[in-house]
């Protein structure tokens, strides 16, 4: 099945900079609703793919396809398919919603009536009905972001595009944003990237997760197999002399990183017992002051994957690994 | 079915094709700048000198007539000639009214994409920097029309009809050279608003620099040619280039020094390709810092 965007060895620059070095990646599948989690630190280079991706960038070297399209050769049929919430505040700001969304509706290639119909139906889907006649300059934040993602999906892509799509929004706002989201690869079968630096959305949206970091992949994982594995994250926070846990942890099929002198993070197979903790902490004359269980483990893979935990010795073989867990 | 009872849906129905994208943009401009009480005004006020000269045709094309009642000279007759010259007024007049018109709706048309950041929106979409830029051209080129091709062919079609196929087919020259000649000067006219409005946020002042720009070239070479002492100059001056391709296509005398009329093609040419370039340079979805 053809892959939603498929990268080969993409190059960038930007002026002298080289942003994207050399990325390689097939994600998602064409047609199956399948929502993509684009992650990494500040100046990664997540808006420069995504850019890219929407042909506002020429590579310098590589390619990038989405739908199995060229998007920089075939960037208007690209475009044609994709819809794009972007970042930043995007509107025409005397247009009341519905013109607004009539206008992007038509550039889309809806016919007149078409489009008005839609922008209307949009408009009610995203929670603006009420407040399609307004001009989109006074809306709320929240409500802009609404707006942006009516604009994206207003056409029915078969690829949407977000990026950060929950900023600025109250705990509701981005309930109902990420319910959205959803809603759109689970009933209406579109293809979501998501480029989010809020972990948890992305955990809660998405079904694979690539991570970025300097301009290269550093990870690259499918969240339902991370999910289907059933591990458990457990938080442990030791005094002693705790230079050899590692190797411990190793030895009874765990794997575990040091975030700082005496916390650890762990991850404990099904098999498990959690009382194996206890036991090897004992041995090891080390003295357990909190054991918490995490759910969240994309922060886990995230953290691991830019380099802010100090990987142990025995887990750097899985820096990068493709497709699998830490 | 209620739209709000229906649900989203996604759209599978046919596309429009690209001529009808290309007139997406123009078409809501034109909604939103005729929306404007100004704007109408203004289109009104431009007709009344279209209907002086349709006035000044039937007299002129009744002279003998009117002059043989009235007894004057048939001298003066010859002075109500429908010629080159009579079509070179009508247009320099014509022309303020379509500077006026490209001062007031011409900022409004990038500024406000530029101010809410909505080109990456457009860019996004089937819609490369070109189209982008055509639909805005078309935009003022739909309303200028309005106020010199249209009325320009209306008075020349109102002279055929009273003058008859004999002068048509003596003078066809002054319609192929009026509409060319409108042609050139609204795509300049239309090149300077449009980049006044992407580089300048505020319409008034936007406004004012479509205005400036053929005053502080008119300066520029006004200077030139009294410093060095040659018409050469006048080559950096847009507006009296077009002056000079309108006199010379329209057929009447150009001046016998400094440059012919193939190096003011040459330069209003010029004048377009680095209008141009100024405004591709600043119509992009990103902003790249290197």
């Amino acid at each position: 099945m053809t892959p939603v965007v498929s990268i080969d060895n993409l190059h960038v620059h930007l002026g002298r900079r080289e942003i994207l070095q050399g990325i390689t990646c097939r994600l998602g599948a064409s047609g199956v609703g399948k929502a993509i989690g684009l992650l990494g630190p500040n100046g990664a280079g997540k808006s420069t793919l995504i850019q890219t991706l929407l042909g506002f960038h020429k590579p310098s070297a590589g390619s990038a396809q989405i739908l199995g399209m060229d998007c920089h050769k075939e960037s208007a049929k690209v475009k044609a398919a994709i819809g794009y919430m972007p970042e930043n505040d995007s509107f025409i700001a005397d247009m009341t919603a519905v013109s607004f969304l009539r206008l992007m509706g038509e550039i889309s290639g809806l016919p007149p009536a078409a489009a008005l119909e839609k922008a209307h139906e949009t408009l009610f889907h995203v929670g603006l009905g009420e407040a399609r006649y307004r001009t989109v300059g006074t809306y709320s934040l929240g409500m802009k972001q609404m707006a942006k993602l009516a604009q994206a999906i207003i056409h029915g892509p078969q690829l949407v595009i977000l990026d950060e799509p929950t900023n600025g929004l109250d705990p509701a706002a981005r309930q109902r944003m990420l319910v959205l989201i959803k809603e759109m690869k689970e009933q209406h079968g579109m293809n979501v990237l998501l480029c989010s630096h809020l972990l948890r959305d992305v955990e809660e949206v998405c079904d694979e997760v690539v991570i970025l970091k300097d301009g290269k992949i550093v990870h690259q994982a499918d969240l339902e197999a991370e999910r289907s594995t059933n591990r458990r994250f457990v938080q442990l926070e030791v005094t002693g002399d705790d230079r050899g846990f590692a190797a411990v942890l190793h030895e009874i099929g765990a794997e575990g990183v040091s975030e700082s002198a005496g916390n650890w993070r762990i991850v404990l197979p099904k098999e498990i017992e959690i009382g194996a903790l206890w036991r090897i902490t004992s041995r090891e004359h080390l003295r357990i002051t909190k054991l918490a269980y995490r759910r969240d483990s994309l922060e886990e893979i995230f953290l691991k994957a830019v380099g802010h935990l100090r990987p142990a010795p025995l887990a750097t073989t899985q820096e990068a690994p493709v497709h699998g867990g830490i | 079915m209620a739209v709000f009872r229906r649900g989203y849906e996604r759209y599978n129905g046919p596309l429009t094709g690209t001529a009808a994208r290309l007139l997406v943009m123009p078409r809501f401009a034109w909604e939103r700048i005729l929306s404007h009480r100004f704007v109408v005004v203004l289109l009104m006020a431009s007709m009344f000198w279209p209907l002086a000269c349709i006035a000044f045709i039937y007299v002129s094309n009744h002279a003998d007539t009117l002059l043989g009642a009235t007894g004057v000279s048939s001298g003066f007759s010859k002075m109500l000639e429908i010629n080159g010259k009579f079509f070179n007024v009508f247009m320099s007049v014509q022309v303020v009214f379509g500077m006026i018109l490209a001062a007031v709706a011409g900022p409004g048309l990038i500024a406000p994409d530029l101010a809410n950041n909505g080109l990456p929106l457009y860019f996004a979409r089937p819609l490369s920097r070109w189209t982008y830029v055509l639909s805005r051209m078309i935009v003022l080129l739909g309303l200028l029309s309005l106020v010199t091709l249209i009325p320009g062919l209306l008075v020349f079609g109102m002279q055929v009809s009273m003058a008859g196929t004999t002068w048509l087919s003596n003078h066809w020259s002054i319609g192929g050279a009026m509409v060319f000649g409108f042609l050139l000067w609204m795509v300049i006219v239309s090149l300077v608003a449009i980049t006044s409005s992407a580089y300048v946020k505020w319409r008034v002042v936007a406004g004012a620099l479509v205005l400036a720009f053929f005053f502080v070239t008119a300066g520029a070479a006004t200077i030139v040619n009294q410093v060095l002492r040659v018409q050469w100059g006048s080559l950096f001056n847009p507006g009296y280039a077009i002056g000079f391709v309108w006199s010379a296509t329209l057929g009447l005398e150009p001046p016998e020094d400094g440059p012919g009329v193939y190096q003011y093609v040459l330069s209003l040419s010029v004048t377009i390709v680095i209008l141009g370039a100024i405004l591709m340079r600043k119509l992009r979805p990103v902003e790249v810092v290197s």
